[in-house]
C-alpha cells in the first residue's frame, strides 16, 4: 500500500465517521440539507484554492464563515425564513465561483479529489476532525433537548445561543473538510446518508449515533478502497457506498 | 423579602413587541404553598411563566429565595417523531440512574420497567405528559412550575397526576405554582388563585374568590365548581 493512499484513506475515514456523527444531529434538528447548502457555499474558496494551489478547506472556511454570517444578518434584518435566505447566499456563492472556476477545475471542485494529499494536510484533518468530534459528543446530548424543547432547555440552564454557535461552527468546519473527499455538490451526503440509514437500523439515540459515525467511516474507507481499485473518483463512490448501505437498512427498518 | 417566602413578584411588565402582555402584577409565594393562576386563553399565563424562569425580558422586579431549585414543565410538548429516544436516555440528560428514573416514574404511576426502553414516540400523550412531570421531579426541585397539566387528559390520567403533585407538595418545603385554564379540581387544594387577564382580575384563598361573580369576571360567565 503506498503512503499517498494511506494519506488518503486515513483523511477519509476520519473526516467520514465525524461528518455521519454530526448528521445524526443534523437530521433530528431538521437541517438536513443545511450541510448540503453549505457546500455550495464554500464553492468561491474551493475555486481559490484549486486556482492557487492549496487545501481546497483553507479555501472553503473563510467562504463558510462570511456565508453563515450573511445568512444570519439576513435573517434579523428580513424575518424571511432560514431556508429562503440560504437558497439566496448559496445560489450566489456558485455564480461567483463559476465567475472563475477555470474549466479543467470544475470536477474537483465539485465531486472532489483526495487522491493529492500530503502528511500535513492528513494530520490536520485528523486533529480537526477528532476536535469536531470531542465538541460534539460535549454538546450532543444538550443539542438533543434544545431540539426537543428550546424552553425546556432554557429552563434548565442550557445556554440555546452558545450551543447553537458551537454547533454551527461545527458544522462549518466539517463542511470544509468534508468538502476535500466529496467536494462541494456532493457535501450534503456525507452527512445526511449515513445518519439516515443510521436512524432505520437504530432503537435509541447512542445506538443512532454511533451508528452513524460507523456508517459515515465505513462509507469513506470503502469508497477510498474502491477508488483505488477502480480508478472512479473517490467522492461519488463514498457516496454511492453510503447510498447503498441506506437501501440496505431499508430492510431492517426497526419501528 | 419574608423568612418563608420563596418568590416575590412586584409590579411585573411584559411586553410581547409593541404589545403589553402582563400588566403590574405584584404577588407572593410561600414555602409548601399551591399557587393556581387562571385565566382565560391569551390572559398571558404561559408568557408569566416563561418570565419567572428568565426566559423572558419584564420590567418591574422578580426575586426568587436564593439558589432555589426550579422544576419545570411546559405546555403543548410533544414527543419527537423524528428521534429515537428512549425514555431512559431522556433521563440520562439529567444524569440519573435506571433505579432512580424507575422510582420517579413510579410516582406518577409509571411503574412498569419496560419504559425505560421504550421510545419518547412511541408513549402515549398521557404517559408522555406523565413522564415529563416525573422528568421534572426527579431532581427534587423546590418548586414545580406547571403550564396546564392536566389538559388533554382523561380522568384516571388526571387522578394520578394530581395525587403525584399532591405528594410532591406534602414533602417538605416544596411549593406548586399551576397555571390553568379552566376552574377545576386542582382549584380546591391550593392556597391561593391568582386570576389573570393581563391584569390580576382577583386573587386570594379559593374558599374566598372562587365565587359566581369573580368567575364571570375571567370567563364572562358565571361557572360553578
Amino acid at each position: 500500500m503506498d503512503i499517498q493512499f494511506l494519506y488518503s484513506l486515513i483523511t477519509a475515514i476520519f473526516i467520514g465517521g465525524v461528518a455521519g456523527y454530526l448528521g445524526s444531529l443534523m437530521i433530528t434538528k431538521r437541517m438536513a440539507l443545511v450541510g448540503d447548502a453549505l457546500g455550495h457555499v464554500a464553492l468561491p474558496g474551493v475555486a481559490l484554492g484549486l486556482i492557487y494551489g492549496f487545501n481546497v478547506s483553507w479555501g472553503a472556511l473563510p467562504c463558510l464563515a462570511i456565508g453563515i454570517f450573511l445568512i444570519w444578518l439576513f435573517e434579523i434584518r428580513t424575518k424571511l425564513p432560514m431556508e429562503a435566505l440560504t437558497g439566496v447566499v448559496f445560489t450566489a456563492s456558485v455564480a461567483i465561483a463559476f465567475l472563475f472556476l477555470p474549466e479543467s477545475e470544475i470536477s474537483t471542485a465539485l465531486i472532489g479529489d483526495i487522491s493529492q494529499i500530503g502528511l500535513g494536510d492528513a494530520l490536520i484533518s485528523i486533529i480537526l476532525s477528532l476536535a469536531i468530534l470531542f465538541l460534539l459528543k460535549k454538546i450532543y446530548a444538550k443539542m438533543v433537548l434544545i431540539n426537543l424543547s428550546e424552553e425546556l432547555a432554557q429552563a434548565y440552564g442550557v445556554k440555546v445561543k452558545k450551543y447553537n454557535f458551537i454547533y454551527l461552527v461545527s458544522i462549518a468546519i466539517i463542511v470544509a473538510l468534508g468538502i476535500k473527499v466529496t467536494g462541494s455538490l456532493l457535501m450534503g451526503a456525507l452527512v445526511i446518508t449515513p445518519a439516515a440509514a443510521a436512524r432505520n437500523l437504530s432503537r435509541n439515540l447512542s445506538q443512532y449515533s454511533y451508528g452513524s459515525l460507523a456508517i459515515g467511516l465505513v462509507a469513506c474507507s470503502l469508497g477510498t478502497f474502491l477508488f483505488k481499485f477502480w480508478g472512479f473518483p473517490a467522492g461519488p463512490l463514498v457516496i454511492l457506498v453510503a447510498t447503498f448501505i441506506f437501501l440496505i437498512s431499508l430492510a431492517f427498518k426497526k419501528r | 423579602m419574608t423568612q418563608d417566602s420563596i418568590l416575590e413578584v412586584k409590579n411585573l411588565e411584559v411586553f410581547l413587541g409593541k404589545e403589553k402582555v402582563l400588566d403590574d402584577l405584584s404577588f407572593q409565594l410561600k414555602k409548601k404553598e399551591i399557587l393556581v393562576i387562571l385565566g382565560p386563553n391569551g390572559a398571558g399565563k404561559t408568557v408569566l411563566l416563561r418570565t419567572l424562569l428568565g426566559l423572558l425580558p419584564f420590567k418591574g422586579k422578580i426575586s426568587w429565595k436564593k439558589g432555589i431549585k426550579v422544576g419545570y414543565v411546559p405546555e403543548g410538548l410533544a414527543a419527537p417523531q423524528n428521534l429515537p429516544l428512549t425514555v431512559k436516555e431522556f433521563f440520562g440528560f439529567k444524569g440519573f440512574s435506571s433505579q432512580a428514573i424507575f422510582k420517579s416514574l413510579k410516582q406518577v404511576g409509571m411503574g412498569d420497567s419496560s419504559l425505560l426502553e421504550k421510545r419518547l414516540e412511541a408513549l402515549s400523550f398521557g404517559q408522555f405528559k406523565r413522564m415529563l412531570i416525573a422528568w421534572a421531579l426527579i431532581d427534587n426541585p423546590q418548586v414545580l412550575l406547571l403550564d396546564e397539566p392536566l389538559i388533554g387528559l382523561d380522568i384516571h390520567g388526571r387522578e394520578t397526576i394530581y395525587d403525584s403533585l399532591v405528594k410532591f407538595w406534602q414533602k417538605e418545603d416544596q411549593a406548586i405554582i399551576l397555571v390553568s385554564h379552566e376552574v377545576g379540581e386542582v382549584c380546591k387544594k391550593a392556597d391561593q388563585i391568582l386570576a389573570l387577564n393581563k391584569k390580576i382580575l382577583f386573587s386570594g384563598p379559593p374558599e374566598k374568590v372562587v365565587t359566581a361573580r369573580n368567575l364571570a369576571k375571567i370567563y364572562g360567565y358565571s361557572v360553578s365548581l
